[in-house]
């Protein structure tokens, strides 16, 4: 079977090798890992929460008890009105049984409750909330791959225009911890050391856990 | 009366969980780097991380200690990037920025991320589910049927997803070098 996956060519199996060497992590990661591990640890053993959660069985059975019981008393609620209705249109007007018969039903419309009132608006706000929010990425992307390539082939003067956008258009976004760290990256190879070691000072205290902390603390002027 | 001697107490075995915590210690590279691979963000690479880590301690016990862990812990990282992948189901920050990328050797530094960028580019571009097979065989050196049992695959499957990845890398690195360049 195995013969009919034809093998990689030598052009991709090259490429593939250079990524088969697994890079060791940054200590401060690795530090970072193992003690949010040993957090877990300690924090599951203090409350022990295996056992709980019902059976499936017992849930489905309380809830089938809760809809009978729930329409029972709906039905008695309905049928209580009903009469009293009735016999209070029987005494202004003993006639017609079908008066009362009608109006009796109206107020079993509210007891029988749920019908919960429809939200036509909601669906397509939200749905164009989630187009925003799928749309937002795709052009921070575009953005900060731009100030990479540039960063990249170390025209850092070019990097320095989409990162400026990016900080004007998406300021707090997704990308703005990388886009952070490209600006370090770009003005330290501009030679601009003030203003990197600024930019690295202003990295630090917002993202003091970021995985590239390290790295911008490399090439900051001061870091060394 | 009885004399009292001291019996020296046998050596203190591991706890399940220290056994755990010492697998996830060793494998912790590979733990990230399968991520990376799958497509995780660097931002959410940390996170990851340890929900993979609470899955191999949940799942501790039943593992089989006589196979080889790293496919056991890629089958873990495989769904947990699914199902956090599901969850976003938009593309984000990718390779953008990793930490080596800003190391103080522009010239090596700066080659061997664009040839890993390229790699981890071009990985994503194939859907994920291929993806996974593709890294266990061809990046981790995972045998088929191992592959199989670690993502609970017929056979079949992972031999043709794992012929329809490779055309898509292929594809994929060709687009790369047509594009001229690296992401």
């Amino acid at each position: 079977m195995i013969d009919k996956v034809p093998p990689v060519t030598p052009e991709v199996r090259a490429i593939l090798e250079r990524e088969r060497v697994i890079p060791p992590l940054s200590p401060t990661v690795r530090a970072r890992a193992l003690a949010a591990a040993r957090a877990t640890l300690a924090n599951r053993t203090v409350p022990a929460p295996p056992p709980r959660a019902p059976a499936p069985w017992i849930r489905w059975a309380a809830a089938a008890a809760l809809t009978v019981v729930a329409g029972a008393a709906t039905a008695a609620v309905a049928y209580h009105r009903h009469v009293q209705q009735l016999r209070a249109s029987q005494t202004v007007a003993p006639s017609p049984m079908l008066e009362p018969a009608s109006t009796g039903a109206r107020p079993a419309a509210p007891v029988a409750l749920p019908a919960p009132a429809p939200e036509p608006t909601t669906v397509p706000a939200s749905e164009e909330s989630r187009r925003t929010k799928v749309a937002v990425p795709q052009e921070e992307l575009r953005l900060l791959r731009l100030a990479r390539a540039a960063v990249a082939r170390e025209d850092f003067n070019a990097a320095l225009r989409p990162i400026a956008e990016h900080a004007r258009r998406f300021r707090d976004g997704r990308l703005a911890e990388e886009r952070e760290a490209l600006r370090v990256k770009a003005l330290a190879g501009l030679g601009r050391t003030d203003e990197a070691r600024r930019a690295a000072t202003a990295f630090e205290s917002r993202f003091p856990r970021s995985v590239l902390l390290p790295a911008v603390r490399r090439i900051s002027p001061h870091g060394e | 009366m009885a004399e009292l001697r001291l019996i020296p107490s046998p050596p203190p075995q591991p706890t399940r969980d220290e056994e755990c915590l010492d697998a996830f210690q060793r494998e912790l590279d590979y733990i990230y780097r399968s991520l990376r691979r799958l497509g995780t963000p660097m931002s959410e690479l940390d996170d990851l991380a340890q929900e993979v880590f609470l899955a191999l301690q949940q799942n501790w016990g039943e593992y089989d200690r006589t196979r080889p862990l790293r496919p056991y812990l890629f089958g873990i990282a495989f769904r947990i990037s699914a199902a956090s992948q599901r969850k976003r189901r938009r593309e984000v920050a990718f390779g953008v920025v990793e930490p080596d990328d800003l190391g103080p050797n522009p010239d090596e530094a700066l080659q061997t991320k664009q040839m890993r960028g390229q790699v981890l580019a071009a990985l994503e571009q194939i859907p994920l589910k291929r993806r996974a097979i593709l890294v266990m065989h061809d990046l981790d050196d995972v045998a088929v049927r191992d592959i199989a049992t670690a993502l609970s695959l017929p056979l079949f499957t992972v031999y043709s997803r794992l012929r329809k990845a490779r055309k898509e890398l292929e594809a994929a690195l060709r687009r790369q070098k047509r594009e001229g360049g690296s992401l």
